[in-house]
């Protein structure tokens, strides 16, 4: 069976690479969503309760993490709560334990879920497609368990209550959720830029190739499988820098972060934004947080009706999500303006 | 030893529910190449029709072990014919998620209804106290649920494999250009065939209502551990699926005698000793995708 | 939406407490003209409106805070500190999970300007509101969490712990112990509330001079407990004690029912609420021995309070709805004798107090830890021939003194 995730990605070669106006078309279109991201990213909590605004740009980030292998390698981690919840632990441990600033609790959180990929990803990766889901879906029920055990590290079902802030004695930052914001949302953009690098690289060339067509890959006389979990770990690492600002931003860690809902709802965000663009998670992200948020205090008890009602009428109508059907806009209005211009 | 053998009938009878639920996760994949996360919501549906038949209608349980399934047959051909259809020609990860969505509106849809705190079920009549096998003792009701799941599985699997019906749906599922170019009209079998697997779903929870908690989250974590089931057996093998069911049983009776706490990650432990050892699982042909 | 003066907060936050704190240093006012922040009194109920301890608590903990509105107006009519347009309730749906409780309750604080936040159930949620709670220096009452860490290591001087917590649940062992109750097997999930009611059962049983046979742990969450149950009955315990909670507390005692242990052991339920009977059906459950904060049939009082709550509900009030009322009604209680909505005040106003309402009886609210004790009932789930009316299902067979009912003081807990 072949992918057909509707959202071309140049492989190899691109005629725009030759063609000196789509050139610029792309080079108007980077620099005109650089600008906006930057304003979104600047504004966000100027516009949304400073808490949720680092929940958004949290979440927005592990749903990047989860495009970079469902958009890029067509595999769908349906365990990725693992990662994002074991590095909220080992860094909400790391901060309590040994009081240094936040930013390198969080790096050694995604250091840590980067260790605890390896063993999964050597087994995930062996399947392709569904069993892919399937099996990472089990590990990360797998760990759970295991956390929900092991009481005296995780705090058990209280959860790892206490999780200081510690930003080189900055009260502000420390105390006023508008402050930390901008410091952690550096850490997010960091993650996001290494997504973006990744997927622009040679590297990220072959995992694009390997989605496509393995055999023609592995017959090119790539290790497919090595390239696959190379990407499967550094996702995970992405997706533990979520994490890790995640649990720092809340002060608290529980087994909500690495229950299997957690997992759903990250592949939601990134279907719902749209697959293949890295620009969909957060959108998606942003939609489904603010969403939650206002439905928590409407009264309304059916959360679930609601958001798996979008899941399904995106998925049978809606498959590019709502970046990749305004990215068809743009592409379009880009290159008609290139074209006058040119 | 008295204990083993304990142990051992325990993790049989739960083996048989393991393998009838399991079972339509199965026989769904094999014939439209759809990995059905709303399996668990399909159980619990099973489970609370039962429950609201007992009490509205006063419908009993042997009444409800044939209702049920019917109720849910025609739930699933609507189901199919609403939604997966459409994405049947797609990549497989689209129904995959389809079903997520599908399990999130459905156990919410039952929360609000029916509450959380969970629906009463009798214990069905003639079915109450212990039966004595040599040394060791089991409810009556657990004997009968694995006579029962072994039985259906054991028709399933016949008619899959030795009938004409069977021939055509397999045909059709694994070389369906070449049956549509002997005249066997595919697509017809597509909607009765997944309607059947959300019946037996809604059988297992039936079976569920007297020895299980009746609430809308029943299924949730228990469609995770059928996952792993036919992960095991190999997906979309109906052999499989029954022989992972009832090694899992085992394996969760006897880690909870001998490993207490642990007997749950077991389960996840043998997925992935036999993921190594043979990737495609245990009854599994080739790469499923 | 939050408004973009979000940026000068810093500068206005800190001027606003200034004045607030210098509004109130002239000491208690007098009734007439009150001191209330932002001339209003915010109660804000934070709890599970959608998940398992939706039916426990849920929306209809709102009725119970509007009927101590009610009675707190009936109470003090005109001399009322805070008149009726000066209150308000607030709602969220925890969703049971931490991280939206504790989003939605600096949401509560920040931007609803409520003034206490009272349920929240789940301990990990429980705990995080409690730092909340700490951190913005308001009152927080929890009703619908047992764990003891909300009075011990975790305890702050604005988190008041109203209910019931695990060692108090434990207490009810020593009733049944002496209802011929000797010998125990304990069956409990291996996390920490499985664990914490372990050792407080294995110290009640012990204390009252039964013995526990063998604890068993089991995995979390669990549906299928025969061979549990199995071990469990092997060493013929007079009683067997059950510490799982919700979904897999109804997987157990079915399973338990179908194994004929029934016949030789009692069954005694670490935590159980009348819901869960509710649920359930009472034949299941019938002669199980459980400890109780609160029953609405248990007296004149109690029941009279229970017809108000179902003429507006349609159902009877569990404890967690009784305390709810509790906590809300001596909350503005407590406002009326301050004079202010100072959560420093009220505080101060808290502590100590010894009080009586329909669900503290000889309630004390210990300066200490902030553990409100009051007397607690062992309970026996009736024989469904008994039950004479819905919700009627249980007998209390003994009532525990509140110093009896609740641990000493934590020595963990600095306030």
């Amino acid at each position: 069976m072949s992918t057909d995730l509707e959202t071309p990605i140049p492989t190899k070669f691109d005629v725009s690479d030759f063609d000196p106006q789509a050139r610029r078309a792309r080079s108007i279109r980077r620099i005109l969503l650089g600008v906006v991201a930057l304003v979104a990213v600047i504004g966000l909590p100027w516009w949304v309760y400073p808490p949720i605004a680092v929940d958004i740009a949290a979440w927005a980030l592990f749903a990047i993490s989860v495009d970079l292998l469902l958009g890029f390698v067509g595999l769908l981690s349906f365990g990725h709560a693992a990662f994002w919840g074991v590095s909220a632990y080992s860094a909400g441990l790391i901060a309590q334990n040994l009081g240094v600033p936040f930013p390198v609790a969080i790096i050694g959180g995604a250091i840590a879920a980067m260790i605890i990929a390896v063993p999964i990803g050597y087994l995930a990766v062996k399947r392709a497609g569904i069993y892919f889901a399937m099996v990472t879906l089990a590990f990360a029920q797998m760990i759970w368990f295991v956390a929900n055990q092991w009481n005296d590290v995780t705090g058990g079902e209280n959860g790892l209550q206490g999780v200081p802030k510690s930003f080189f004695g900055i009260e502000l930052i420390e105390t006023e959720a508008f402050y930390f914001y901008y410091v952690a949302v550096i850490l997010i953009v960091l993650g996001a830029w290494l997504a973006w690098r990744i997927v622009n690289s040679p590297f990220g060339r072959v995992l694009v190739a390997i989605r496509d067509n393995p055999s023609r890959t592995r017959a090119l006389g790539y290790d497919v499988e090595r390239y696959k979990l190379i990407a499967f770990v550094l996702s995970a690492g992405i997706a533990g820098i979520a994490g890790g600002v995640f649990a720092i931003s809340h002060g608290f860690v529980s087994l909500q972060e690495l229950d299997w809902s957690t997992s759903g709802k990250v592949v939601l965000m990134t279907v719902l934004g749209g697959m293949g663009t890295l620009w969909g998670g957060p959108i998606g992200a942003a939609v489904i947080v603010l969403l939650e948020d206002r439905l928590a205090t409407s009264g309304f008890d059916g959360i679930g009706i609601i958001t798996g009602s979008i899941f399904i009428l995106c998925v049978l109508l809606f498959r590019r999500g709502i970046w990749g059907t305004a990215k068809n806009l743009i592409d379009k209005a880009t290159a008609a303006f290139a074209k006058r211009k040119g | 030893m008295e204990a083993f053998l304990q142990y051992t009938v325990q993790g049989l009878a739960a083996g048989g529910f393991y393998a009838l639920a399991a079972l339509g996760l199965a026989v769904i994949f094999g014939a439209l190449g759809v990995v059905n996360f709303a399996h668990g919501s399909f159980y619990m549906l099973g489970a609370v029709t039962a429950a609201v038949l007992l009490d509205v209608l006063d419908i009993h349980f042997w009444a409800s072990l044939v209702i049920v399934p019917i109720l849910m047959f025609i739930f699933g051909v609507i189901v199919e014919l609403l939604l997966v259809q459409w994405l049947l020609k797609l990549d497989i990860l689209y129904n995959f998620l389809l079903t997520f969505g599908l399990s999130l509106v459905l156990v919410d849809l039952v929360k609000r209804q029916y509450g959380v705190s969970g629906l009463p079920y009798e214990q069905p009549a003639g079915l109450d106290g212990l039966i004595r096998l040599g040394s060791v003792e089991i409810p009556a009701y657990q004997l009968f649920v694995f006579l029962f799941s072994l039985a259906v599985c054991l028709i399933v699997w016949l008619v899959l494999a030795k009938t004409r019906v069977g021939m055509i749906v397999r045909a059709a599922t694994e070389e369906p250009e070449r049956a549509r170019a002997l005249g066997i009209n595919v697509s017809a079998w597509v909607t009765p065939v997944f309607g059947f697997g959300v019946a037996l779903a809604g059988l297992a929870g039936v079976l569920a209502a007297p020895f299980r908690a009746v609430t809308a989250t029943m299924g949730s974590n228990f469609v995770i551990i059928l996952f792993a089931i036919v992960v095991i057996g190999g997906l979309g093998s109906v052999l499989g699926a029954v022989v992972a069911g009832f090694l899992v049983g085992l394996v969760e009776a006897y880690g909870q005698g001998y490993a207490g706490t642990f007997s749950q990650v077991l389960i996840f432990v043998l997925m992935a000793v036999v993921i190594m050892v043979r990737p495609a699982g245990l009854f599994g042909r080739k790469e499923a995708v | 939406m939050a408004s973009t003066r979000r940026g000068l907060l810093g500068v206005t936050g800190f001027a606003a407490s200034a004045l607030l704190l210098a509004g109130c240093a002239g000491g208690p006012a007098p009734a007439a003209e009150s001191e209330l922040s932002d001339d209003k009194v915010v109660i804000g109920l934070l709890n599970d409106q959608s998940g398992v301890y939706k039916d426990l608590s849920g929306p209809n903990s709102e009725v119970a805070i509007e009927m101590a509105i009610e009675d707190y107006f009936a109470e003090y009519g005109d001399e009322a500190v805070v008149t009726e347009e000066q209150l308000e309730i607030v709602t969220a749906d925890t969703q049971n999970k931490p991280d939206v409780a504790n989003t939605q309750a600096q949401q509560m604080y920040d931007r609803s300007n409520a003034d206490i936040i009272l349920d929240v159930p789940a301990s990990s949620a429980a705990l995080a509101v409690a730092e909340v709670a700490a951190q913005k220096k308001k009152l927080y009452i929890n009703v619908g969490a047992a764990t003891m860490e909300l009075t011990g290591a975790a305890c702050n001087p604005y988190t008041f712990h109203w209910a019931y917590n695990t060692q108090m649940l434990a207490k009810g062992a020593a009733g049944v112990v002496e209802d011929g109750g000797e010998t125990w097997s304990l069956v409990y999930p291996d996390y920490a509330f499985g664990q914490d009611m372990v050792k407080s059962f294995t110290g009640a049983v012990e204390d009252a001079g039964g013995t526990i046979n063998e604890s068993i742990a089991t995995p979390f969450p669990n549906d299928n407990f025969s061979t549990f149950i199995t071990r469990a009955a092997s060493t013929n315990p007079d009683v067997v004690g059950i510490m799982a909670a919700g979904g897999d507390l109804i997987n157990f005692v079915k399973q338990f029912n179908q194994s004929g242990v029934r016949d030789q052991a009692t069954l005694a339920v670490g935590l159980m609420f009348i819901t869960d009977i509710h649920s359930l059906g009472v034949e299941e459950f019938a002669g199980t021995t459980f400890t109780d904060a609160w029953y609405w049939n248990y007296d004149e009082q109690n029941r009279e309070f229970a017809d108000r709550f179902q003429k507006l509900t349609d159902t009877r009030p569990s404890f967690a709805h009784a305390a709810n009322y509790s906590a809300a009604y001596q909350y503005l209680d407590a406002i009326q004798r301050a004079g202010t909505d100072d959560a420093d005040a009220i505080v101060s106003e808290l502590e100590g107090l010894k009080v009586n309402d329909v669900f503290l009886r000889n309630g004390e609210i210990r300066a200490g830890d902030h553990s409100v004790i009051h007397d607690s009932y062992v309970a026996k789930v009736k024989a469904a021939d008994d039950v004479e009316e819905d919700w009627d299902y249980e007998e209390i067979i003994a009532t525990i003194p509140a110093e009896d009912a609740f641990p000493d003081v934590n020595p963990d807990c600095s306030l």
